[in-house]
């Protein structure tokens, strides 16, 4: 039973992450109708910057924790104005295309700067003991990053309800013609947004520097496993994102400790569950089915 | 849904066709000249070229076209494509040294592979469109090369199968020189193949479905079906460069799934032109020959070469470079008219 | 279509008129040195996982070899025209065939040198038996290179997974403790390296209480079920053995840490791990850790004074495979003067047998059976942070692993 829960509780560790990198892709995806393939690139250069703000100029975790999803969601936006922004009237793929080379460029100039060697990454002290769960106990930093995942994830959430910023982006996500037809100027959110979702990636870059190993391709197979989790939860579905993460995270982790037997059934559940999905529910658990096509 | 063709730019201005019409339009001499320089350079490729980057790009340009056949014709971005290509160099590799047969054989063997890996992806795959398909095909392309990865008792995991024979009725086909006029018959099949299926009645369809879906559906066709088809074959023709590849490195690693390859392929195919058919051929020529170049030249950051070459495609000249060049051509043509 | 099947009959007909032509590539004459020099190619990974404890460091190294070579012989020298080529194979076994065969055919290469990653090693030892030219490989750990992929013109410097494993599982079990509990990467180097490491600890008395592949690629980047798992174990394991290289070695070690299982009494050996690795993960995550080195820069004055030298070229402290290139290009060098040719079966005629002393190869031997090359290994344990005087100076030798242990013997698959 012990080594259930603690399963069960690295499974949504894991699953944090997805939930967060999927929630960036899906209020970017919602807004611009662009697939980010650079998002696993932004959450390299969260992690990346955190290390650069600590051994360069002192700045603690903590900091960095504000700075780095802030910075990089102004690079977003500038991005977006540069190149995005030129192509978001083409057919998406363009977008994705665009962002693919965005991909190749970033990871290539962080490997030029900083080499492909991981870089090391201390847990803030504060959070460097265990929290005692009566039956067993557990590293901080985890709790911190599971309570941190779901207080973002329940805000953004919040704020697509219950603001009138969150309103107008619902309403441009799931009937855009109308929002427009209503004399709403969708345009004016569509950068910020764009930022926001790759803050978010930045955020949990951040969040995985004293976990992971920081280096120039940490973000590339992840990218991967989030489209996946996106596709499961659909692609449009800011809810299904997040309930997507976690749910993978803890699927891997359960297959991981009790499919250990089957390592192929473990290495690719995320990928066999993703093909169930698609034959059940074509446009994801939570998805809207799309127009015929 | 418009087709990634059809650029808003492009709807503007009096329809300007895409660089394959161009040149079908284009006065007869110059389409049967076009085909005389392009045989001519595919003979005197590897006089000119080392011979085993001359294999590569023959390879690459098999691939290549296979991903536009989906791409600039059906209009589906599989960015899955090293599902097929790398199935069929694992399935080319083991029939060759299992069974010993001719390389052709075996090329042929891990093709039709491929082919029947790409029913089920694709029944998956095209309920899908746009985006999701690209990311869709990507995901199983990556459960692909898990399976590869780990089914090490066939596929002999990281180490990859090695030795894979150029076994051909006892010719000695060890010189990368001899070896790519060997399958260069192949090759030229391959690519007459796809230029069949675009020019067919199934091809113009597929066309059809591409630029406007829901007519096509309402015209009674059966969308679906259409679409895994021309999926299949796409599988087979990356499956045919596939197959090559191995024999032609003489072995197969597990890079032939990864999906870096994937991204390659279409990487060729936007800078060659997507929907250009032979835009491919070129651009998987420009790659092969940057790529071998650069990794010489003591340059450390490969990727920052073709992801930037790769933004400005997409973003200033979206037809690539045979789409560019015929746009040109054409214009041309017309202002001499005027 | 009748069109299509003229074409690839045409083409089928210029292919036998230009095989007829003999417009194929020519073989070179029969001097003493092809084409009057010697080419030395260094083919590695110069972008990736493994540039920094290789990469263009190692091409550095190599032209120290080169400088100390002249500056032996002088005059004397068998040519003073010795130049080095370089490729980055990126890792990838199809890149490092065709670069390894582009430099022996198109760039004149004698001998190439390094290749890590073991499918693009193994790959190269096939190009090297047929064209047939040498190949020192270093950075590669598989032991097929002198097991069943075994030939004449390949050798097999610095480390293997069987000398990781014996020398980390056998001294570690007898000096630290005997219950291991076994982390590897599911994939061919993981569970090579499993098997020596079950092997050399069962040998020493020892007992693997437990033992699990992770997955690999491990995309999650998680650990902790399996880390969780190891105090839980019945008996308490004392050593959990990783096998994880790398990126997922840095991910290892950071879990490790999480969950406190050092202070939970589990102590940490490492299958696989270059001084750059320590360098990233900082030697207060891996104190106490043990694993072995097939060469450390501070072990003596010698290495001392070629790490100094090093140092000044490249700014950077030597991993043991900057010196097994020094080394090997130098033993390749004197070679070629001893036999006054560069004909690759002299050199290797040369080469066979040959005992041989030097910065990187103490007590070393040329194997003539399965060429593997012998020498001293070290078992190492990483400083804690406070005994850290130095940059770069990250651990203490706890041992010396004779020559003659170091290695397996030469194995029976071996068939030259």
């Amino acid at each position: 039973m012990t080594g259930f829960l603690q399963n069960t509780f690295n499974g949504l560790v894991s699953g944090a992450f997805y939930a967060l990198l999927a929630l960036g892709l899906a209020v970017i995806f919602g807004m611009l109708r662009v697939v980010n393939f650079a998002h696993g690139a932004f959450y390299m250069l969260g992690a990346f910057g955190a290390y650069v703000l600590l051994t360069e100029a002192g700045v603690p975790f903590w900091a960095a924790l504000v700075i780095m999803p802030v910075g990089l969601g102004l690079l977003g936006m500038a991005l977006e104005r540069a190149f995005i922004h030129r192509l978001t009237r083409l057919d998406p793929l363009y977008n994705f295309l665009l962002t693919f080379g965005l991909t190749l460029i970033l990871q290539d100039l962080v490997k030029l700067r900083y080499g492909v060697q991981s870089s090391p990454y201390a847990t803030p002290s504060a959070l460097s003991g265990t929290v005692d769960f009566g039956i067993f106990d557990f590293p901080a930093y985890r709790v911190f990053i599971l309570g941190f995942a779901l207080a973002v994830c329940v805000g953004v959430w919040w704020v697509l309800t219950r603001t009138r910023i969150g309103m107008v982006v619902r309403a441009a996500t799931e009937r855009p013609e109308l929002t427009r037809a209503f004399g709403i100027d969708v345009g004016r959110w569509v950068t910020p947004v764009f930022g926001f979702g790759i803050g978010l990636a930045g955020l949990a870059g951040v969040l995985a520097a004293p976990m992971r190993a920081v280096n120039p391709l940490m973000g590339a197979d992840l990218i991967i496993v989030v489209f996946a989790v996106v596709v499961i939860g659909g692609l449009g579905s800011i809810f299904g994102s997040v309930a997507a993460g976690f749910g993978i995270g803890l699927v891997q982790a359960w297959g991981e400790a009790y499919l250990s037997a089957f390592p192929i059934v473990s290495q690719t559940i995320v990928f066999i569950v993703m093909a169930v999905v698609l034959l059940w529910r074509p446009a994801g658990l939570f998805g809207r089915e799309e127009a015929p096509a | 849904m418009t087709s990634i063709v059809d650029t808003p730019a492009d709807a503007a201005r009096p329809a300007v066709p895409s660089g394959l019409v161009t040149v079908a339009r284009a006065p007869g001499w110059v389409r049967y000249a076009l085909l005389a320089v392009g045989l001519a350079v595919a003979l005197w490729l590897p006089n000119g070229l080392y011979a085993a980057v001359a294999v590569d790009i023959l390879c690459w340009a098999l691939f290549a076209v296979a991903v536009d056949l989906l791409l600039g014709f059906t209009g589906l971005m599989s960015f899955g494509h090293a599902a097929f290509w790398g199935t069929s160099a694992y399935v080319t590799g083991l029939v060759a040294i299992h069974a010993g047969l001719p390389f052709p054989v075996a090329v042929l063997a891990g093709a039709l592979a491929a082919a029947v890996l790409a029913v089920p992806i694709g029944y998956l795959a095209v309920k899908r469109t746009g985006i999701y398909f690209a990311m869709v095909t990507l995901a199983f392309a990556q459960m692909v090369y898990y399976v590869a990865n780990e089914w090490r008792s066939v596929t002999r995991g990281e180490n990859g199968l090695q030795g894979v024979p150029r076994e051909l009725f006892g010719l000695d086909l060890t010189d990368d020189y001899y070896f790519y006029y060997a399958i260069l018959p192949i090759v030229l099949l391959g690519l007459a193949a796809a230029w069949r299926i675009v020019q067919s009645p199934f091809g113009r369809v597929l066309v059809g479905i591409r630029d406007n879906p829901a007519r096509a559906r309402a015209l009674g066709y059966p969308v679906h079906r259409y679409k895994l088809t021309a999926f299949v074959l796409s599988g087979f023709i990356a499956g045919l460069g596939g197959g090559l590849f191995a024999v032609g490195h003489r072995f197969v690693s597990l890079d032939v799934l990864h999906w870096t390859t994937s991204g390659k392929a279409v990487i060729v195919v936007v800078l060659g032109g997507i929907g250009t058919l032979w835009g491919g051929v070129l651009g998987a020529g420009v790659v092969v020959l940057l790529e071998d170049w650069l990794s010489f030249s003591g340059f450390e950051a490969i990727g920052l070469v073709t992801g930037g070459i790769f933004v400005l495609v997409v973003l200033l000249f979206r037809r690539g470079i045979w789409g560019s060049a015929a746009a040109l051509a054409l214009r041309r043509m017309a202002a001499r008219r005027r | 279509m009748r069109r299509t099947v003229g074409v690839a009959a045409a083409s089928a007909a210029a292919m036998v008129l230009v095989a007829g032509c003999g417009g194929g590539p020519q073989s070179g004459g029969d001097q003493k040195l092809t084409g009057d020099k010697i080419v030395l190619g260094v083919l590695n990974d110069q972008s990736g996982a493994y540039s920094e404890l290789s990469g263009k460091n190692s091409v550095k190294a190599v032209e120290m070899a080169i400088a100390d070579f002249k500056a032996k012989h002088g005059d004397k020298a068998v040519t003073k025209d010795i130049t080095v080529e370089t490729a980055d194979h990126q890792n990838k076994p199809d890149i490092a065939n065709s670069k390894a065969a582009e430099m022996y055919d198109r760039k004149g290469v004698d001998l190439i040198l390094d290749v890590p990653t073991s499918s693009a090693a193994l790959k190269v030892a096939d190009v090297a038996k047929e064209k047939k030219k040498l190949y020192f490989n270093i950075g590669a750990a598989t032991t097929d290179l002198t097991g069943k992929s075994c030939n004449k013109y390949t050798f097999h410097y610095a480390y293997d997974t069987y000398m990781l494993a014996n020398g980390t599982g056998k001294t570690t079990t007898e000096q630290i403790g005997k219950n291991w509990y076994i982390l590897y990467p599911n994939y061919a180097f993981g569970q090579d390296m499993e098997k020596s490491f079950s092997a050399a600890i069962t040998q020493a008395g020892g007992t693997v209480v437990g033992k699990d592949g992770a997955p690999f690629p491990n995309t999650s980047g998680d650990y902790s079920t399996f880390l969780l798992k190891a105090p839980t174990l019945n008996p308490k394991p004392q050593v959990l053995g990783t096998m994880q290289a790398g990126a997922e070695l840095v991910n290892v070690v950071k879990q490790y840490n999480e969950f406190k299982l050092r202070e939970k009494g589990v102590g940490l050996a490492v299958g696989l791990m270059f001084l750059t690795d320590i360098h990233s993960l900082t030697p207060a995550a891996l104190a106490g850790t043990t694993y072995t080195d097939a060469w450390y820069w501070n072990f003596d004055a010698k290495n001392r004074e070629f790490a100094d030298r090093f140092q000044k070229e490249t700014n950077a402290r030597p991993t043991f495979a900057h010196a097994a290139n020094y080394s090997a290009a130098t033993q390749y060098l004197e070679a070629v003067q001893a036999a006054g040719t560069d004909d690759a079966d002299a050199v290797v005629k040369n080469l066979e047998g040959k005992t041989v002393e030097d910065v990187f190869l103490r007590n070393g031997k040329i194997r003539a059976e399965d060429h593997r090359v012998v020498h001293d290994a070290y078992l190492a344990q990483v400083k804690p942070q406070s005994e850290v005087s130095e940059p770069w100076d990250y651990v203490k030798v706890l041992k010396t692993i004779p020559a003659a242990e170091a290695f397996r013997a030469p194995s029976s698959d071996c068939k030259m």
